[in-house]
């Protein structure tokens, strides 16, 4: 097999970030006709991916996420607007229920499709301000039943690469803080305990990266691998979370444990990411014993 | 990106797979325990010399040193498929892998034929000559010194954890032969032949058995070398030190993905939970999806350092689990033998207490995680030394 981004991949990369740039701070409508314009939504596994992984880097407000990796896989089709899922029957924690077009239903009986009209969601505080999270009546008290099996796997694959996107950008805060922070009359990314904790959240990140591509290779190829690697990818990313949040926090000293500093935002949706559709100990459970 | 496997490097594997149908010999069921890295038995030695004349020993060499000229993907399927059956190539990785290798590259002519060759065919065994007692990871503290003589150099000092020097013929040894130049600049590398007049070799065991003798303490006494066993030009010894370790670590990671496989293979049925198979299943994964990666091109050699960490950590991890599955059976000594076959003689002589001593190798030799973790922050990503 062959594990490294070809060409085209790198510059889908490279597009994706400087259109993320080019709109950041701009009306969220807006930055969500751009990604549609784009045409990022159609994108197929491991692009989407990438794009993912751009979009958790910038802790993107849009409902992109739920739209591309929840509602489109359960019915295999894009929402008029945006869209979400709901996995369990009653409907808690649904990400962007409160402004979804489209609601995709999972019940034992299939996929129904609601308006998001009709649905009385109430958008719950959550502690990544960017995030909206609902609590829906989907009248469907049924349900689905097993939560971690029902789930797609591109839902997982979507949080988990968002989760690493974060992860990569709160890493970037930091060698940005360390570099410049002087205190004992040196650079603090100088002193080897510094050192290694960053070469941890480095190895971390790059582990969970790995097994998000290989997800997205086994979703694309539609390979018999692909529920267990989902699950790799959402376990490794939970995994690389917690760790990077640690470290991230810890590096950062005082000055990340403030509001006005913008690490917190990164450390709240790779959180979030981790805590959506089973925490990386769910997801380790859910794999095979060979 | 995909996952669908190279037919060119399918069809390499295949045919070397038939090869070894055909040609594996009935000794390698022996499970001869080898007496250190660099004793080879007799009919490993035939067995070696069998794979250098079929061009299947070093794939990646030319046809004059075992190979047949493959590329690094279908080198790698050669060193998986042996690994898939546990069979050595040699039980001389270091004589195959570094020395004879470094040779090729920066040897001379007579050098290649009166070195390179015979430990190739396995006629002779070389160790490597590189740590010191105040050098480990920071090999630029080497003091073991070489003045010039009218026909070559005399030889003083000192070199420890030489695995395998008092069962090989030859030693690589790295000696600085400028004291004035600065630390990288003034070392070379020479050969030394064992039975140079004094070369003294004192074996000790290691944290497996007393009687494990891998390792060497080497004293080098007015030892006199011939100015035709320099190997590079004068004083460029840290650029023949970093092209030999070169050669090995491209694919070191396989070795940790093998362990972590064996682990988990030989772990099914202990009662180990299933947190510790999730994670042993991502690790190796994860490990060999970015050794994978690394046969790409233009790839930051740093990013072996990424592969080294998370391989021998994830060994070293998966080793203690699967100690602690065993319980109190982990600490008897020797040996649980499981169903091996082949030559995998670490394997059946491990008790899983050993195993897991076994899995600092990982963690210390060929720079410690410390020295890994310091080279990703400060060349991968960019922090002040």
């Amino acid at each position: 097999m062959e594990f490294e981004l070809d060409e085209e991949q790198r510059l889908l990369r490279r597009t994706v970030r400087e259109a993320i740039a080019k709109v950041r701070g701009r009306p969220e409508a807006q930055q969500w006709d751009t990604y549609l314009r784009l045409g990022w939504l159609e994108a197929p596994p491991l692009e989407l991916a990438l794009i993912l992984e751009e979009l958790g880097y910038a802790a993107d407000p849009t409902p992109f996420l739920a739209t591309a990796t929840w509602f489109a896989p359960l019915t295999g089709r894009l929402p008029t607007g945006s869209g979400t899922a709901v996995f369990d029957g009653a409907g808690r924690y649904v990400l962007d229920a409160d402004r979804a077009d489209e609601v995709a239903v999972l019940t034992t009986g299939g996929v129904v499709v609601v308006p998001g009209a009709r649905l009385a969601a109430e958008r719950v505080p959550a502690l990544d301000p960017h995030l909206h999270l609902a609590h829906v009546d989907a009248g469907h008290a049924d349900g689905a039943g097993d939560l971690v099996a029902e789930v797609p796997d591109l839902a997982l694959l979507g949080l988990a690469a968002t989760c690493v996107g974060a992860c990569r950008r709160i890493l970037d805060l930091v060698l940005d803080h360390v570099k410049q922070r002087e205190q004992f009359g040196r650079p603090l990314g100088s002193f080897q305990a510094v050192k290694h904790k960053a070469a941890d959240m480095h190895v971390a990140i790059e582990r969970a990266r790995a097994l998000t591509h290989f997800c997205a290779l086994t979703i694309a190829e539609d390979d018999p691998r692909r529920a267990d690697a989902a699950h790799m990818a959402k376990a490794a990313a939970g995994e690389c979370q917690r760790l990077v949040f640690r470290h991230g926090l810890q590096l950062f000293g005082a000055m990340g444990f403030t509001w006005e500093n913008e690490l917190q935002y990164y450390l709240k949706r790779a959180q979030a990411c981790d805590l959506l559709l089973g925490s990386a100990a769910v997801h380790r459970k859910a794999l095979l014993v060979p | 990106m995909k996952l669908t496997d190279d037919p060119e490097v399918e069809e390499f594997r295949a045919e070397f797979s038939d090869f070894l149908d055909a040609h594996l010999p009935a000794e390698a069921e022996a499970r001869e325990r080898a007496g250190s890295s660099a004793h080879v038995p007799e009919w490993a030695r035939r067995w070696q010399r069998t794979l250098f004349d079929a061009g299947w020993l070093l794939p990646g060499q030319p046809p004059e040193f075992g190979g047949r000229g493959a590329t690094l993907p279908q080198q790698l399927a050669h060193l998986e498929e042996l690994a898939r059956r546990r069979i050595y190539h040699s039980f001389n990785p270091q004589g195959l892998g570094i020395i004879a290798a470094s040779l090729i590259t920066f040897g001379t002519e007579e050098q290649k034929r009166r070195w390179a060759v015979p430990i190739l065919r396995a006629e002779i065994t070389a160790a490597l000559g590189m740590s010191e007692p105040e050098a480990g990871s920071d090999l630029a503290s080497l003091r073991t010194r070489a003045v010039p003589a009218p026909d070559g150099f005399v030889v003083d000092g000192q070199k420890i954890w030489t695995s395998g020097a008092h069962d090989a013929d030859v030693l690589l040894t790295f000696v600085r032969t400028d004291p004035d130049a600065p630390r990288h600049r003034g070392i070379s590398a020479l050969l030394i032949p064992t039975d140079t007049e004094g070369v003294e070799r004192r074996p000790f065991g290691s944290i497996a058995a007393e009687d494990d003798l891998d390792f060497n303490e080497v004293f080098l006494t007015g030892v006199r070398v011939p100015r035709e066993n320099l190997v590079g030009p004068l004083n460029e010894g840290w650029r023949v030190a970093n092209g030999s370790l070169g050669h090995e670590r491209t694919l070191l990671w396989l070795s940790y993905a093998e362990r972590l496989e064996d682990l988990l293979r030989d772990s099914r049925d202990t009662g180990a939970d299933q947190d510790w198979y999730a994670t042993l299943r991502m690790d190796l994964t994860a490990l060999r999806l970015l050794g994978y990666r690394q046969l790409g091109e233009d790839r930051d050699p740093a990013e072996i350092s990424v592969l080294k960490l998370l391989g021998s950590e994830a060994v070293q991890s998966a080793s203690l689990h699967a100690l602690e599955a065993h319980g109190a059976e982990g600490l008897s000594h020797p040996v649980r033998t499981g169903p091996y076959r082949h030559m995998h003689h670490e394997h059946f002589i491990s008790s899983w207490f050993e195993r897991y001593a076994r899995s600092f190798a990982g963690t210390i030799a060929g720079g410690t995680s410390e020295i890994q973790r310091n080279i990703i922050a400060e060349r991968i990503l960019g922090l002040p030394r």
